[in-house]
Protein backbone atom coordinates (compact mmCIF):
# COMPACT_ATOMS: atom_id res chain seq x y z
CA UNK A 1 0.00 0.00 0.00
CA UNK A 2 1.03 3.80 -0.54
CA UNK A 3 1.75 5.49 2.24
CA UNK A 4 -1.06 7.81 0.75
CA UNK A 5 -3.42 5.56 0.64
CA UNK A 6 -2.44 3.91 4.72
CA UNK A 7 -2.59 7.55 5.51
CA UNK A 8 -6.06 7.99 4.07
CA UNK A 9 -7.32 4.85 5.36
CA UNK A 10 -5.94 6.00 8.90
CA UNK A 11 -7.83 9.30 8.73
CA UNK A 12 -11.06 7.36 7.60
CA UNK A 13 -10.59 5.31 10.71
CA UNK A 14 -10.10 8.15 12.93
CA UNK A 15 -13.13 9.55 11.34
CA UNK A 16 -15.42 6.40 11.45
CA UNK A 17 -14.79 6.11 15.29
CA UNK A 18 -15.10 9.77 15.97
CA UNK A 19 -18.63 10.01 14.04
CA UNK A 20 -19.63 7.01 15.88
CA UNK A 21 -19.56 9.23 18.89
CA UNK A 22 -20.73 12.13 17.51
CA UNK A 23 -23.21 10.68 16.08
CA UNK A 24 -24.95 8.67 20.00
CA UNK A 25 -24.07 12.24 21.36
CA UNK A 26 -26.51 13.80 18.32
CA UNK A 27 -29.67 11.50 19.05
CA UNK A 28 -29.29 11.72 22.65
CA UNK A 29 -27.49 14.86 23.39
CA UNK A 30 -27.50 14.04 26.46
CA UNK A 31 -24.28 14.98 27.58
CA UNK A 32 -23.70 18.02 26.02
CA UNK A 33 -27.03 19.82 27.69
CA UNK A 34 -25.30 18.50 31.31
CA UNK A 35 -22.45 20.04 30.18
CA UNK A 36 -23.76 22.93 29.08
CA UNK A 37 -26.08 23.47 31.98
CA UNK A 38 -22.91 23.28 34.01
CA UNK A 39 -20.83 25.75 31.92
CA UNK A 40 -23.73 28.15 32.08
CA UNK A 41 -24.35 27.51 35.80
CA UNK A 42 -20.78 28.43 36.19
CA UNK A 43 -20.64 31.74 34.87
CA UNK A 44 -23.90 32.39 37.08
CA UNK A 45 -22.34 31.10 40.14
CA UNK A 46 -19.04 32.99 39.76
CA UNK A 47 -21.10 36.22 39.02
CA UNK A 48 -22.78 36.00 42.46
CA UNK A 49 -19.42 35.20 44.24
CA UNK A 50 -17.23 38.16 42.21
CA UNK A 51 -20.29 40.51 41.59
CA UNK A 52 -17.98 40.47 38.46
CA UNK A 53 -20.47 41.32 36.07
CA UNK A 54 -20.36 45.56 38.29
CA UNK A 55 -18.82 47.82 36.28
CA UNK A 56 -16.64 48.83 39.35
CA UNK A 57 -15.71 45.70 39.76
CA UNK A 58 -14.80 45.12 36.21
CA UNK A 59 -12.69 48.13 36.46
CA UNK A 60 -10.88 47.28 39.63
CA UNK A 61 -9.76 43.92 38.21
CA UNK A 62 -10.28 43.24 35.04
CA UNK A 63 -8.54 39.52 34.66
CA UNK A 64 -11.54 38.43 36.60
CA UNK A 65 -13.97 37.72 34.01
CA UNK A 66 -11.85 36.12 31.32
CA UNK A 67 -10.82 34.10 34.41
CA UNK A 68 -14.36 33.13 35.45
CA UNK A 69 -14.70 32.27 31.52
CA UNK A 70 -12.03 29.74 31.38
CA UNK A 71 -13.45 27.86 34.74
CA UNK A 72 -16.80 27.83 32.61
CA UNK A 73 -14.79 26.11 29.45
CA UNK A 74 -12.61 23.97 30.80
CA UNK A 75 -14.04 22.51 34.28
CA UNK A 76 -17.13 20.93 33.07
CA UNK A 77 -15.22 19.28 30.11
CA UNK A 78 -14.33 16.53 32.34
CA UNK A 79 -18.12 15.26 32.21
CA UNK A 80 -17.92 14.32 28.55
CA UNK A 81 -14.12 13.11 29.51
CA UNK A 82 -15.11 10.87 32.06
CA UNK A 83 -18.07 9.60 29.67
CA UNK A 84 -16.26 9.08 26.63
CA UNK A 85 -14.55 6.04 27.62
CA UNK A 86 -17.12 4.55 30.73
CA UNK A 87 -20.06 4.28 27.82
CA UNK A 88 -17.88 2.27 25.69
CA UNK A 89 -16.74 0.03 28.57
CA UNK A 90 -20.75 -0.34 30.30
CA UNK A 91 -21.75 -1.35 26.80
CA UNK A 92 -19.02 -3.52 26.34
CA UNK A 93 -17.87 -2.08 23.13
CA UNK A 94 -14.45 -1.02 23.97
CA UNK A 95 -13.47 -4.68 23.62
CA UNK A 96 -14.77 -4.83 20.36
CA UNK A 97 -13.31 -1.53 19.33
CA UNK A 98 -9.92 -3.07 20.77
CA UNK A 99 -10.40 -5.91 18.74
CA UNK A 100 -10.63 -4.46 15.63
CA UNK A 101 -7.24 -4.41 13.58
CA UNK A 102 -6.46 -1.29 13.79
CA UNK A 103 -3.49 0.61 15.44
CA UNK A 104 -4.42 1.48 18.91
CA UNK A 105 -2.57 5.18 18.25
CA UNK A 106 -5.76 6.00 15.77
CA UNK A 107 -8.76 4.92 18.46
CA UNK A 108 -7.04 7.18 20.71
CA UNK A 109 -6.98 9.99 17.81
CA UNK A 110 -10.87 8.55 16.95
CA UNK A 111 -12.29 9.24 20.42
CA UNK A 112 -10.29 12.42 20.75
CA UNK A 113 -11.61 14.00 17.91
CA UNK A 114 -14.83 13.30 19.23
CA UNK A 115 -13.82 14.87 22.20
CA UNK A 116 -12.66 17.57 20.98
CA UNK A 117 -15.28 18.74 18.28
CA UNK A 118 -18.02 18.15 21.18
CA UNK A 119 -15.88 20.44 23.54
CA UNK A 120 -15.76 22.81 20.85
CA UNK A 121 -19.30 23.04 20.75
CA UNK A 122 -20.39 22.93 24.28
CA UNK A 123 -17.25 26.64 24.43
CA UNK A 124 -18.87 28.26 21.43
CA UNK A 125 -22.19 28.23 22.80
CA UNK A 126 -20.57 28.87 26.33
CA UNK A 127 -18.58 31.89 24.83
CA UNK A 128 -21.94 33.47 22.89
CA UNK A 129 -23.63 33.39 26.89
CA UNK A 130 -20.47 34.72 28.18
CA UNK A 131 -20.15 37.67 26.10
CA UNK A 132 -24.01 38.54 26.36
CA UNK A 133 -24.69 38.27 29.82
CA UNK A 134 -21.49 40.67 30.58
CA UNK A 135 -21.77 42.49 27.66
CA UNK A 136 -18.38 41.98 25.40
CA UNK A 137 -19.52 43.35 21.87
CA UNK A 138 -18.84 41.19 19.47
CA UNK A 139 -15.82 42.58 17.80
CA UNK A 140 -12.69 42.15 15.14
CA UNK A 141 -10.80 40.53 17.75
CA UNK A 142 -13.68 37.97 18.76
CA UNK A 143 -11.89 35.82 16.33
CA UNK A 144 -9.11 35.18 18.27
CA UNK A 145 -11.23 33.47 21.14
CA UNK A 146 -12.26 31.09 18.50
CA UNK A 147 -8.84 30.25 17.99
CA UNK A 148 -7.89 30.42 21.80
CA UNK A 149 -10.85 27.87 22.11
CA UNK A 150 -9.97 25.76 19.56
CA UNK A 151 -6.67 25.51 20.91
CA UNK A 152 -7.02 25.07 24.37
CA UNK A 153 -9.64 22.50 24.23
CA UNK A 154 -7.34 20.85 22.04
CA UNK A 155 -4.93 20.09 24.34
CA UNK A 156 -7.35 19.85 27.17
CA UNK A 157 -8.89 16.59 25.44
CA UNK A 158 -5.98 14.92 24.25
CA UNK A 159 -4.47 14.34 28.10
CA UNK A 160 -8.41 14.59 28.86
CA UNK A 161 -9.09 11.26 26.67
CA UNK A 162 -5.86 9.65 27.75
CA UNK A 163 -6.52 9.92 31.37
CA UNK A 164 -10.20 8.86 30.78
CA UNK A 165 -9.65 6.08 29.06
CA UNK A 166 -7.33 5.34 32.30
CA UNK A 167 -9.67 5.94 35.32
CA UNK A 168 -12.61 4.22 33.58
CA UNK A 169 -11.72 1.03 34.77
CA UNK A 170 -11.30 2.53 38.35
CA UNK A 171 -14.33 3.11 40.80
CA UNK A 172 -13.59 6.28 42.09
CA UNK A 173 -13.51 7.48 38.54
CA UNK A 174 -15.74 10.68 38.81
CA UNK A 175 -13.52 12.11 41.42
CA UNK A 176 -9.57 11.01 40.10
CA UNK A 177 -10.34 12.10 36.62
CA UNK A 178 -10.18 15.85 37.60
CA UNK A 179 -7.47 15.14 40.31
CA UNK A 180 -5.48 13.99 37.53
CA UNK A 181 -6.35 16.48 34.84
CA UNK A 182 -6.03 19.55 36.32
CA UNK A 183 -2.56 19.85 37.38
CA UNK A 184 -1.46 18.41 34.40
CA UNK A 185 -3.45 21.47 32.13
CA UNK A 186 -2.51 24.29 34.34
CA UNK A 187 -0.27 25.78 31.74
CA UNK A 188 -3.46 25.59 29.08
CA UNK A 189 -5.54 27.37 32.01
CA UNK A 190 -2.79 30.13 32.17
CA UNK A 191 -2.06 30.17 28.73
CA UNK A 192 -6.09 30.34 27.56
CA UNK A 193 -7.18 33.26 30.43
CA UNK A 194 -3.89 35.64 29.82
CA UNK A 195 -4.62 35.31 25.52
CA UNK A 196 -8.41 36.36 26.70
CA UNK A 197 -7.79 38.94 28.61
CA UNK A 198 -5.93 40.81 26.21
CA UNK A 199 -8.46 39.70 23.52
CA UNK A 200 -11.45 40.20 25.51
CA UNK A 201 -10.15 43.77 27.09
CA UNK A 202 -8.84 44.89 23.36
CA UNK A 203 -5.47 45.67 24.25
CA UNK A 204 -2.63 45.86 22.43
CA UNK A 205 -1.84 42.04 21.84
CA UNK A 206 1.43 42.54 22.61
CA UNK A 207 1.65 39.05 24.93
CA UNK A 208 -0.78 37.32 22.81
CA UNK A 209 1.35 35.02 20.49
CA UNK A 210 3.51 34.17 23.14
CA UNK A 211 0.21 32.29 25.18
CA UNK A 212 -0.69 31.09 21.67
CA UNK A 213 2.72 29.42 21.21
CA UNK A 214 2.46 27.91 24.89
CA UNK A 215 -0.94 26.52 23.69
CA UNK A 216 0.13 24.71 20.47
CA UNK A 217 3.71 23.38 22.05
CA UNK A 218 0.94 22.04 24.64
CA UNK A 219 -0.79 20.56 21.96
CA UNK A 220 1.36 19.43 19.55
CA UNK A 221 3.94 17.89 22.89
CA UNK A 222 0.82 15.88 24.60
CA UNK A 223 -1.05 14.97 21.77
CA UNK A 224 2.19 13.11 20.36
CA UNK A 225 2.76 11.69 24.24
CA UNK A 226 -0.45 10.55 24.69
CA UNK A 227 -1.16 8.95 21.06
CA UNK A 228 2.29 7.02 21.91
CA UNK A 229 1.17 5.84 25.27
CA UNK A 230 -2.52 5.43 24.89
CA UNK A 231 -2.13 1.25 23.98
CA UNK A 232 -0.22 1.29 27.35
CA UNK A 233 -3.09 2.60 28.87
CA UNK A 234 -6.70 0.55 27.35
CA UNK A 235 -4.57 -2.99 26.74
CA UNK A 236 -6.18 -6.15 28.80
CA UNK A 237 -3.35 -7.89 30.77
CA UNK B 1 7.67 -18.52 35.35
CA UNK B 2 6.71 -17.43 38.38
CA UNK B 3 9.90 -18.52 40.17
CA UNK B 4 12.10 -17.04 37.98
CA UNK B 5 10.73 -13.61 38.51
CA UNK B 6 10.84 -14.54 41.94
CA UNK B 7 14.41 -15.32 42.21
CA UNK B 8 15.17 -12.31 40.47
CA UNK B 9 12.80 -9.82 42.56
CA UNK B 10 14.20 -11.52 45.52
CA UNK B 11 18.08 -10.55 44.40
CA UNK B 12 16.77 -7.12 43.20
CA UNK B 13 15.78 -6.60 46.93
CA UNK B 14 19.26 -7.85 48.12
CA UNK B 15 20.81 -5.31 45.60
CA UNK B 16 18.75 -2.00 47.29
CA UNK B 17 18.93 -3.52 50.50
CA UNK B 18 22.88 -3.64 50.59
CA UNK B 19 23.05 -0.12 49.03
CA UNK B 20 20.68 1.25 51.54
CA UNK B 21 22.93 0.08 54.15
CA UNK B 22 26.32 1.11 52.01
CA UNK B 23 25.29 4.26 51.73
CA UNK B 24 23.47 5.02 55.03
CA UNK B 25 27.18 5.76 56.82
CA UNK B 26 28.04 8.04 53.80
CA UNK B 27 24.46 9.81 54.00
CA UNK B 28 24.92 10.75 57.78
CA UNK B 29 28.23 12.18 57.72
CA UNK B 30 27.53 14.87 54.95
CA UNK B 31 24.24 15.42 56.50
CA UNK B 32 26.35 16.09 59.67
CA UNK B 33 29.01 18.19 57.61
CA UNK B 34 26.19 19.96 56.10
CA UNK B 35 24.44 21.34 59.46
CA UNK B 36 28.15 22.30 60.59
CA UNK B 37 28.87 23.78 57.42
CA UNK B 38 25.31 25.39 57.06
CA UNK B 39 25.27 26.56 61.38
CA UNK B 40 28.98 27.26 61.24
CA UNK B 41 30.94 27.12 58.36
CA UNK B 42 28.92 29.81 56.31
CA UNK B 43 29.13 33.45 56.94
CA UNK B 44 25.92 35.19 57.75
CA UNK B 45 24.03 36.98 54.73
CA UNK B 46 24.57 40.74 55.46
CA UNK B 47 21.29 42.13 54.10
CA UNK B 48 18.99 38.99 55.30
CA UNK B 49 20.75 37.97 58.19
CA UNK B 50 20.34 34.62 59.64
CA UNK B 51 17.37 33.27 58.14
CA UNK B 52 19.34 33.23 54.49
CA UNK B 53 20.70 29.51 56.11
CA UNK B 54 17.81 28.48 55.26
CA UNK B 55 18.94 28.44 51.61
CA UNK B 56 21.21 25.51 52.01
CA UNK B 57 18.55 23.01 52.94
CA UNK B 58 16.01 24.93 50.84
CA UNK B 59 18.06 24.19 47.25
CA UNK B 60 19.34 20.97 48.48
CA UNK B 61 16.51 19.80 48.27
CA UNK B 62 15.06 21.37 45.25
CA UNK B 63 17.75 20.01 43.26
CA UNK B 64 17.11 16.80 44.22
CA UNK B 65 13.40 16.84 44.02
CA UNK B 66 14.07 17.60 40.19
CA UNK B 67 16.41 14.82 40.07
CA UNK B 68 13.67 12.28 41.80
CA UNK B 69 11.16 12.99 39.36
CA UNK B 70 13.71 12.41 36.66
CA UNK B 71 13.90 9.45 37.63
CA UNK B 72 10.60 8.79 38.14
CA UNK B 73 10.23 9.83 34.17
CA UNK B 74 13.12 6.63 33.37
CA UNK B 75 11.85 4.14 35.54
CA UNK B 76 8.36 4.38 34.01
CA UNK B 77 9.80 4.29 30.45
CA UNK B 78 12.04 1.34 31.85
CA UNK B 79 8.42 -0.15 33.35
CA UNK B 80 6.51 0.16 30.10
CA UNK B 81 9.34 -1.15 27.56
CA UNK B 82 10.28 -4.31 30.00
CA UNK B 83 7.21 -4.95 32.69
CA UNK B 84 9.47 -5.67 34.95
CA UNK B 85 7.98 -4.57 38.63
CA UNK B 86 11.06 -3.51 39.66
CA UNK B 87 11.02 -0.55 37.79
CA UNK B 88 7.74 0.35 38.90
CA UNK B 89 8.27 -0.20 42.66
CA UNK B 90 11.57 2.59 41.86
CA UNK B 91 9.21 4.86 39.98
CA UNK B 92 6.82 4.78 42.79
CA UNK B 93 10.23 5.13 45.42
CA UNK B 94 11.28 8.05 43.56
CA UNK B 95 8.03 9.81 43.65
CA UNK B 96 7.65 9.78 47.53
CA UNK B 97 11.09 10.76 48.01
CA UNK B 98 10.58 13.56 45.74
CA UNK B 99 7.13 15.02 47.10
CA UNK B 100 8.28 14.57 50.67
CA UNK B 101 11.32 17.24 49.02
CA UNK B 102 9.27 18.99 47.33
CA UNK B 103 7.12 19.75 50.50
CA UNK B 104 10.17 20.29 52.26
CA UNK B 105 11.16 22.62 49.47
CA UNK B 106 7.89 24.76 49.51
CA UNK B 107 7.92 24.62 53.40
CA UNK B 108 11.97 25.83 53.89
CA UNK B 109 10.78 28.63 50.89
CA UNK B 110 8.10 29.93 52.37
CA UNK B 111 9.73 30.47 56.39
CA UNK B 112 12.25 32.19 54.37
CA UNK B 113 10.23 34.13 52.44
CA UNK B 114 8.16 35.87 55.60
CA UNK B 115 11.07 37.61 56.99
CA UNK B 116 12.63 38.66 53.55
CA UNK B 117 9.80 39.30 51.25
CA UNK B 118 6.69 39.55 53.93
CA UNK B 119 5.12 37.08 52.74
CA UNK B 120 4.59 33.22 53.44
CA UNK B 121 3.46 32.60 49.50
CA UNK B 122 5.56 34.31 46.82
CA UNK B 123 3.30 34.04 44.11
CA UNK B 124 5.70 36.24 42.34
CA UNK B 125 8.18 33.75 41.67
CA UNK B 126 7.84 31.41 39.22
CA UNK B 127 10.18 28.99 40.66
CA UNK B 128 8.07 28.49 44.04
CA UNK B 129 5.10 28.49 41.66
CA UNK B 130 6.48 25.98 39.04
CA UNK B 131 7.39 23.97 42.26
CA UNK B 132 3.76 23.71 43.73
CA UNK B 133 2.43 22.52 40.29
CA UNK B 134 5.09 19.90 40.67
CA UNK B 135 4.36 18.99 43.91
CA UNK B 136 0.63 19.20 42.46
CA UNK B 137 0.97 16.76 39.85
CA UNK B 138 3.11 14.14 41.69
CA UNK B 139 0.64 13.93 44.57
CA UNK B 140 -2.08 13.01 42.39
CA UNK B 141 0.44 10.32 41.20
CA UNK B 142 0.18 9.01 44.40
CA UNK B 143 -3.97 9.17 44.82
CA UNK B 144 -4.13 7.53 41.40
CA UNK B 145 -1.65 4.73 42.96
CA UNK B 146 -3.67 4.50 45.99
CA UNK B 147 -7.14 4.03 44.23
CA UNK B 148 -5.78 1.23 42.24
CA UNK B 149 -5.73 -3.05 43.12
CA UNK B 150 -1.94 -4.45 42.69
CA UNK B 151 -1.10 -5.39 39.03
CA UNK B 152 -0.12 -4.59 35.77
CA UNK B 153 -2.62 -2.29 35.39
CA UNK B 154 -2.06 -0.19 38.15
CA UNK B 155 2.03 -0.03 37.09
CA UNK B 156 1.49 0.65 33.64
CA UNK B 157 -1.39 3.87 34.71
CA UNK B 158 1.71 5.32 37.30
CA UNK B 159 3.83 4.92 34.22
CA UNK B 160 1.91 6.67 31.97
CA UNK B 161 1.76 9.69 34.51
CA UNK B 162 5.31 9.90 35.34
CA UNK B 163 6.11 10.32 32.18
CA UNK B 164 3.25 12.58 31.17
CA UNK B 165 4.02 14.82 34.02
CA UNK B 166 7.27 15.02 33.83
CA UNK B 167 7.25 16.40 29.79
CA UNK B 168 4.96 18.60 31.19
CA UNK B 169 7.65 20.60 33.52
CA UNK B 170 9.20 22.87 31.02
CA UNK B 171 5.86 23.76 29.87
CA UNK B 172 4.73 24.83 32.94
CA UNK B 173 8.06 26.49 34.07
CA UNK B 174 7.85 28.47 30.51
CA UNK B 175 4.08 29.60 31.01
CA UNK B 176 4.70 30.31 34.73
CA UNK B 177 7.97 32.59 33.78
CA UNK B 178 5.90 34.68 31.12
CA UNK B 179 2.24 34.65 33.66
CA UNK B 180 4.44 36.27 35.99
CA UNK B 181 6.60 38.43 33.88
CA UNK B 182 3.32 39.91 32.39
CA UNK B 183 2.58 41.10 36.06
CA UNK B 184 3.58 43.88 37.79
CA UNK B 185 6.39 42.18 39.29
CA UNK B 186 6.24 42.72 43.41
CA UNK B 187 8.84 40.78 44.61
CA UNK B 188 12.07 39.77 42.57
CA UNK B 189 14.68 37.43 43.19
CA UNK B 190 17.69 39.28 42.94
CA UNK B 191 21.04 37.28 42.52
CA UNK B 192 22.78 36.28 45.81
CA UNK B 193 26.62 36.83 45.47
CA UNK B 194 27.41 33.64 46.90
CA UNK B 195 30.88 34.05 48.64
CA UNK B 196 33.06 30.93 48.03
CA UNK B 197 32.24 29.98 52.03
CA UNK B 198 28.85 29.74 50.55
CA UNK B 199 29.38 27.75 47.98
CA UNK B 200 31.05 25.11 49.67
CA UNK B 201 28.06 24.99 51.67
CA UNK B 202 25.43 24.34 49.09
CA UNK B 203 27.45 21.71 47.41
CA UNK B 204 27.70 19.82 50.41
CA UNK B 205 24.31 20.61 51.22
CA UNK B 206 23.38 19.56 47.88
CA UNK B 207 25.40 16.72 47.59
CA UNK B 208 23.78 15.44 51.53
CA UNK B 209 20.54 15.54 50.42
CA UNK B 210 21.39 13.64 47.47
CA UNK B 211 22.69 10.86 49.97
CA UNK B 212 19.76 11.07 51.78
CA UNK B 213 17.65 10.98 48.99
CA UNK B 214 19.43 7.94 47.53
CA UNK B 215 19.10 6.14 50.98
CA UNK B 216 15.42 6.69 51.15
CA UNK B 217 14.97 5.62 47.89
CA UNK B 218 16.89 2.13 47.96
CA UNK B 219 14.57 1.60 51.46
CA UNK B 220 11.57 2.62 50.01
CA UNK B 221 12.22 0.25 46.71
CA UNK B 222 13.66 -3.05 49.21
CA UNK B 223 10.68 -2.44 51.27
CA UNK B 224 7.89 -2.71 48.11
CA UNK B 225 9.58 -5.66 47.00
CA UNK B 226 10.02 -7.02 49.93
CA UNK B 227 6.06 -6.92 50.34
CA UNK B 228 5.27 -7.82 47.32
CA UNK B 229 7.76 -11.06 47.86
CA UNK B 230 5.65 -11.83 50.76
CA UNK B 231 2.30 -11.72 48.71
CA UNK B 232 4.19 -14.06 46.13
CA UNK B 233 5.64 -16.25 48.37
CA UNK B 234 2.36 -16.82 50.11
CA UNK B 235 -0.01 -17.42 46.95
CA UNK B 236 2.94 -20.28 45.98
CA UNK B 237 2.83 -22.00 49.29
CA UNK B 238 -0.84 -22.04 49.71
CA UNK B 239 -0.60 -23.45 45.89
CA UNK B 240 1.01 -25.95 47.14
Amino acid sequence: MSPTRRLLDGLGLIWTLAEKDLRIELRSRQAFYTTLFFSFLILMVFNFAFDAANQDMRKAAPGILPGILWVALIFPGVIQLNRSFQSEREDGTLLGILLSPMDRGLIFLGKFLANWIFLVAVNLVTLAIFMAVYNFPLTSSTPWMLLLILLASLGFSAVGTLFGAMVSSIRTREVLLPILLFPIVIPVILAAVNGSTEVLLAENFRFLFQWIKILVAFDVIFLAASYLVFEYVVEES
Amino acid sequence: MWSKNLDADLQANRRYTAWAVRLLAPAFLLGALALYATFLYAPTEKVMGDVQRIFYFHVGSAWNAFVAFFVVFLASIAYLRTRRVKWDQLAVASTEVGVVFTTITLVTGSIWAKPIWYTWWPWGDPRVTTTLVLWLMYVSYLILRSSLPEGDQKYKFCAVLGIIGFINVPIVWMSIRWWRTHHPVVVTTSGMNLETKMVHTLMISVFAFAALYAVLLCLRTSMRLQERLTREMEVEVLAK
